[in-house]
């Protein structure tokens, strides 16, 4: 399995250093002897941008979502705006947020990772595309504790696409966005755009896809993607 | 927290009632207490925790209810609830819930369902009301009244007796003996500041040894508990319980307007269908008769709109049918004589299957207890034309097939009835067959049930374990098939303008009865209701339990469809038609209507393989 060569690394991660980082890999690693997903606790994010290139666009807002045994719940919901460095620019179109409010909330890019750190610590997280919220994530990790950051996820794009190739669908251009993905499962659309009604979105989509056997019955490997 | 985060959750909510008339911070609140789940059908139940109950609120796929027998008690799909009835009533689950179709589901927890009933009345009623019908619905084969769904304002009286607070208990008591009422309002300036009860009389005004000129104030309960005209007597019921009083004050916007009891509430049991029968056998004149008659299309438009079930609705136009019909016999004798000798008046099809609805036409013939010489022969064709032309008056067409008693073809001695049915049961002609099928349906409605019942075992007799019969009567009953093909052809037209619509009637409620008559007959099972011979045929093992429930769920379910659109109809001015416009449907109601159509077809091929296999 190729996930032994990233648990190899994460070990080594934590026994090069000892930070708050470390801490939080360590607290993953009970999580990733667990046999099935059953007892895993879970939470599902969502991160909005200014723009799809980690190196220069930034987080403008978090969204997430616990999910315990089963459910998504709402009651622990968190939605976080994050100040950035000049403006908004274009994005603010599709995101309806504005620079004023940018300015009024009080993380910095910074304390945004470390303030979600906190929120999933312990937690397995669920992304869509992950990759991309990674990629964002692992660059302030390196500003902050001066390491990327490698972490395993589950995606919900990674396990839609693994399923349409299993059922020999052609994989048609956008069928694996998000909205795409909730239609298959007779999800319903929900047109606002916002990091937690997109984490709330992704979760729901991860409910449905493994919600046709039991949970202690879904090998946890089997939902891991290691970035 | 920015307010519109949940954006999409609570537009949701704020279009489905009773959560639409929530503040817009209740339900924020709300949707903040909300955790969603998602169920798939291939673990075939919703898995409902005793330990922790919540409200169910389905976002989307598709879920049926069924009771601890497996019976079916709701259909639900988006924007329907399950699990209310044991956060109501705080008893465990008894239910299931099955699924359908996948679908998302937000549970609302109880502590936040207690405090929205506690502060908002009608989000209490909605769910109040959504468990007093779920109640309704839970038993099949089972009688059940119409207090769950009457108003209050049914009930009341017209005449309102108050007093005012500065009158004596003496003056109260008099008006109050007078009115023969045990209670009255106590008004101030018009407003409803307490009520005065034979027990307050004798509680704080006897047993305390004072006079009658005590004012009626200090003897009353004041803020008495009140209830909405709009109220169900459901409600009604539920608050006099709780608060051990057997009087409630109604008011409507604020203003009393009346007094309803316990007894009224009793007496109401006993209900409309019940007084227009009186009022029928109390008429002694034709016009009269008639014009009683008239009342018939209200009254099962008032059926219909009180949601009561086809089946009983079926059941209570015929026994006004019947109670007609009787009448009719009844006032036709006083003027035509004493009948020569004993006959029976019997009814078929859909009055004999007690299965009417609106437009019914006429169905009957005479069943004489010997042969007729020429002035019986007279007497009868007289007394028949008299009722059968009584009955087009009073809204019975006569029928065009000319199955009426005055008909000399249908007016016979038992021995002629006899050989007619045993001719039809040797010699299955498929089509004199389709003809003769509404025969076999009969009743009753007048006369010595001996005569009646010894035409009908004879015949059942013949019929019973008969294979060459029962075979072509199956062939008789497969004839139509229900519009399954319709559905699919629906998909592709949904955008087309004019659909002709799906005959309930011929391509859905006939059926069943084809069917049922089929197993029946083959039994010797003497029922001819369309729901007790299915029940029947049950209890005789002739038809699998499983199957059985699905066709009285599917009669029930069609059966509904129909009347419910008779009555939009009606309401429309429009004529009464068994077509249902399929445009009309939510999806939901198509799905359930596809499934109900399912269970025709596979009780059709199940009819086939067991009459027909060596044929």
């Amino acid at each position: 399995m190729a996930s032994r060569w990233h648990r190899w690394r994460l070990q080594y991660q934590l026994w090069r250093a000892d930070d708050g980082l470390a801490d939080y890999l360590s607290a993953l690693q009970p999580l990733l002897q667990q046999s099935s997903l059953e007892h895993v606790p879970l939470v599902a994010l969502d991160l909005e941008m200014t723009g799809l290139n980690a190196q220069h666009d930034q987080i403008i807002s978090v969204g997430l979502i616990p999910i315990e045994r089963g459910r998504l719940l709402l009651a622990k919901a968190q939605h976080r705006l994050v100040c950035i460095d000049g403006s908004v620019g274009q994005s603010a179109t599709i995101h309806g947020i504005v620079d004023q409010q940018l300015q009024a909330s009080t993380l910095t890019q910074q304390e945004m990772l470390i303030w979600l750190l906190q929120m999933t610590y312990g937690k397995l997280m669920i992304f869509h595309h992950g990759m991309l919220d990674i990629a964002f994530l692992s660059r302030l990790s390196q500003q902050v504790y001066q390491r990327p950051l490698h972490v395993p996820v589950i995606d919900t794009l990674q396990i839609e696409q693994r399923r349409l190739m299993r059922d020999r669908h052609v994989i048609e251009q956008g069928s694996l966005r998000l909205h795409a993905c909730r239609k298959r499962y007779h999800l319903p659309l929900y047109a606002a755009h916002n990091a937690l009604i997109d984490a709330t979105a992704c979760g729901e989509l991860f409910l449905a896809q493994t919600a046709f056997s039991h949970w202690s019955k879904q090998p946890l490997d089997d939902y891991l993607f290691w970035f | 927290m920015d307010e519109s985060e949940l954006l999409p959750i609570r537009s949701f909510l704020e279009q489905l009632v009773p959560f639409s008339e929530l503040p817009i911070d209740t339900l924020e609140h709300c949707c903040r207490a909300l955790s969603i789940g998602y169920y798939s059908k291939a673990s075939v139940a919703v898995p409902l925790d005793e330990n922790n109950p919540m409200l169910y609120i389905v976002r989307s796929g598709a879920f049926e209810v069924r009771d601890a027998d497996g019976e079916l008690v709701d259909r639900l799909g988006e924007g329907d609830y399950f699990g209310f009835p044991s956060l109501l009533s705080g008893e465990g689950i008894s239910n299931q819930v099955l699924i359908l179709e996948d679908g998302l589901v937000y549970h609302l927890p109880p502590a936040e369902f207690d405090r929205l009933r506690l502060q908002h009345r009608h989000f209490d009623r909605f769910f109040n009301r959504a468990y007093a019908k779920r109640l309704r619905h839970e038993r099949r084969f089972k009688n059940r009244d119409a207090v769950t769904t009457n108003r209050i304002s049914s009930l009341i009286s017209a005449h309102l007796l108050s007093v005012a607070a500065d009158d004596s208990v003496t003056y109260a008591a008099s008006l109050m003996r007078s009115q023969h009422v045990s209670s009255a309002l106590v008004l101030d300036g018009g407003k409803l500041v307490g009520i005065l009860t034979d027990r307050d009389l004798r509680n704080r005004v006897l047993a305390e040894g004072l006079n009658g000129e005590v004012s009626v104030k200090l003897a009353m309960t004041q803020h008495p508990v009140s209830i909405d005209a709009k109220a169900l007597v459901f409600e009604a019921m539920l608050l006099m319980s709780e608060h051990n009083i057997h009087h409630l004050p109604v008011v409507e916007n604020g203003i009393p307007i009346g007094m309803v009891t316990s007894t009224d509430i009793i007496k109401s049991q006993s209900s409309q269908p019940l007084l227009l029968i009186r009022e029928i056998e109390r008429q002694q004149q034709l016009p009269e008769l008639i014009a009683v008659s008239r009342q018939i299309p209200q009254l099962l438009q008032s059926l219909i709109s009180a949601d009561a079930r086809a089946e009983e609705i079926g059941r209570i136009l015929t026994s006004v049918t019947d109670a007609l019909t009787r009448k009719l016999i009844t006032l036709n004798q006083a003027l035509l004589g004493e009948a020569p000798m004993a006959f029976c008046w019997l009814a078929f099809g859909s009055q004999g299957r007690q299965d009417q609805v609106a437009c019914s036409d006429q169905d009957n013939g005479l069943l004489l207890a010997e042969e007729p010489d020429a002035p019986a022969r007279d007497y009868f064709q007289a007394l028949a034309s008299a009722v059968c032309s009584g009955l087009n008056e009073c809204g019975y067409m006569f029928c065009p097939g000319e199955i009426m008693a005055q008909n000399p073809k249908w007016m016979l001695s038992h021995a002629r009835w006899q050989q007619k049915f045993f001719d039809w049961v040797a010699s299955p002609d498929p089509k004199a067959l389709m003809h003769a099928s509404i025969f076999f349906d009969m009743r009753a409605v007048y006369g010595p049930s001996s005569l009646f019942e010894s035409l009908q075992q004879s015949v059942l007799k013949r019929t019973k374990d008969n294979d060459i019969f029962l075979a072509a009567l199956t062939g008789n009953a497969l004839t139509e098939s229900p519009p399954l093909g319709f559905f699919r052809k629906f998909v592709l037209e949904r955008d087309g303008t004019e659909v002709k619509g799906i005959d309930l009637k011929h391509r859905g409620s006939a059926l069943i009865n084809d069917i049922a008559r089929v197993y029946a007959l083959s039994a010797g099972i003497a029922e001819v209701n369309t729901a007790k011979r299915i029940k029947r045929c049950i209890d005789a093992g002739v038809l699998s339990r499983k199957d059985g429930l699905n066709l009285a769920d599917a009669l029930e379910f069609i059966a509904h469809m129909r009347l419910a659109n008779q009555g939009e109809q009606f309401e429309q001015q429009q004529p009464l038609t068994n077509f249902l416009k399929p445009q009309t449907l939510s999806s939901l109601m198509r799905h359930q209507l596809r499934d109900a159509f399912k269970v025709v077809h596979d009780s059709q091929a199940a009819l086939r393989l067991k009459f027909m296999r060596s044929f």
